[in-house]
């Protein structure tokens, strides 16, 4: 019997109206695996993104997804909401699932940007024709190239829309460690820029 | 000497912020790695080890394989023991 059987299907978005995450968290946390597949699938798209965007290729975006959802499981007995939401903390398995994965590989790997799918943003036609700009491309380049941290933060920021509070409370800083952290990215990135001769007015 | 704080014009950051909004778009997973992913993340239900325990052809090639496992084992283990044992002798 394949676990999640309750869930919905596929691209059917069911409101949130009887979802109440603390209920669900207990019962998960009580091997409740029903419970776990509602996490699951409320947030499985957001950890693909982080994954996807760190990762910056497709097969390991899935295998590391598989992994944080993995030893969530294996874990949620252990998560207690220290005022730290269950968000933060699948983040935090991510965070460190993706570190671990760029460690085991030694070095920073810039993926070529061939091998980076363009996947459909939310809320795209599905017939949308799937093309990054050249000065898109030329920005994700830059991304790659600063560290882990800002790579993060400039995911969560964008990708995952949260606020310097909600970041914060994922890599452990505080809100105004994270506001200027994010300037200092941005000064680095407007630098790298300059350096590269990159010119980010065409689109 | 004061090192000069370099800072970001409201319109750098303005253009920049743009820029990245528009690179770092949510994506949507493609359908069949969510229902990959779906499969992946499962582990067996009691219901599930019970029959496994019940399947009497996997218990059989399961059993067998265990005590050939084994016998090889001994049979290499005798073999050297024979050896070392005929060594010491000589």
């Amino acid at each position: 019997m394949v676990l999640f059987l309750a869930d919905p299907p596929v691209g059917i978005h069911v409101p949130d109206i009887e979802f109440n995450e603390e209920d669900v968290l207990v019962r998960a946390s009580q091997g409740d695996r029903d419970a776990f597949g509602q996490l699951y699938g409320r947030y499985i798209d957001r950890i693909f993104n982080y994954v996807y965007y760190r990762t910056g290729n497709l097969h390991d975006a899935e295998d590391l997804t598989a992994r944080v959802f993995q030893r969530a499981m294996n874990h949620i007995h252990n998560y207690t909401d220290r005022g730290v939401p269950f968000s933060a903390w699948l983040y935090r398995i991510a965070h460190n699932l993706v570190a671990n994965w760029h460690r085991d590989r030694s070095r920073r790997q810039e993926i070529p940007l061939n091998d980076l799918p363009v996947l459909p943003s939310k809320g795209d036609h599905p017939e949308r024709n799937l093309v990054r700009s050249q000065e898109q491309d030329s920005l994700l380049r830059l991304i790659r190239r600063l560290p882990s941290e800002r790579q993060s933060l400039l995911i969560l920021k964008f990708v995952e829309n949260m606020s310097n509070a909600e970041i914060g409370a994922i890599m452990g800083r505080s809100e105004g460690a994270v506001k200027s952290l994010y300037h200092r990215t941005l000064l680095a990135l407007r630098d790298q820029i300059g350096d590269q001769n990159i010119n980010l007015d065409n689109e | 000497m004061n090192k000069r704080k370099p800072t970001l014009s409201d319109d750098q950051l303005y253009a920049l912020e743009e820029h990245l909004a528009g690179t770092l778009k949510p994506v949507t997973p493609p359908m069949e790695v969510v229902q990959r992913l779906r499969e992946r993340i499962r582990f067996p239900q009691p219901e599930e080890i019970a029959w496994r325990l019940r399947d009497w052809n996997r218990m059989f090639l399961i059993f067998g394989g265990v005590m050939s496992g084994m016998l090889l084992l001994i049979t290499i283990a005798r073999a050297f023991f024979y050896l070392v044992g005929r060594r010491h002798i000589g």
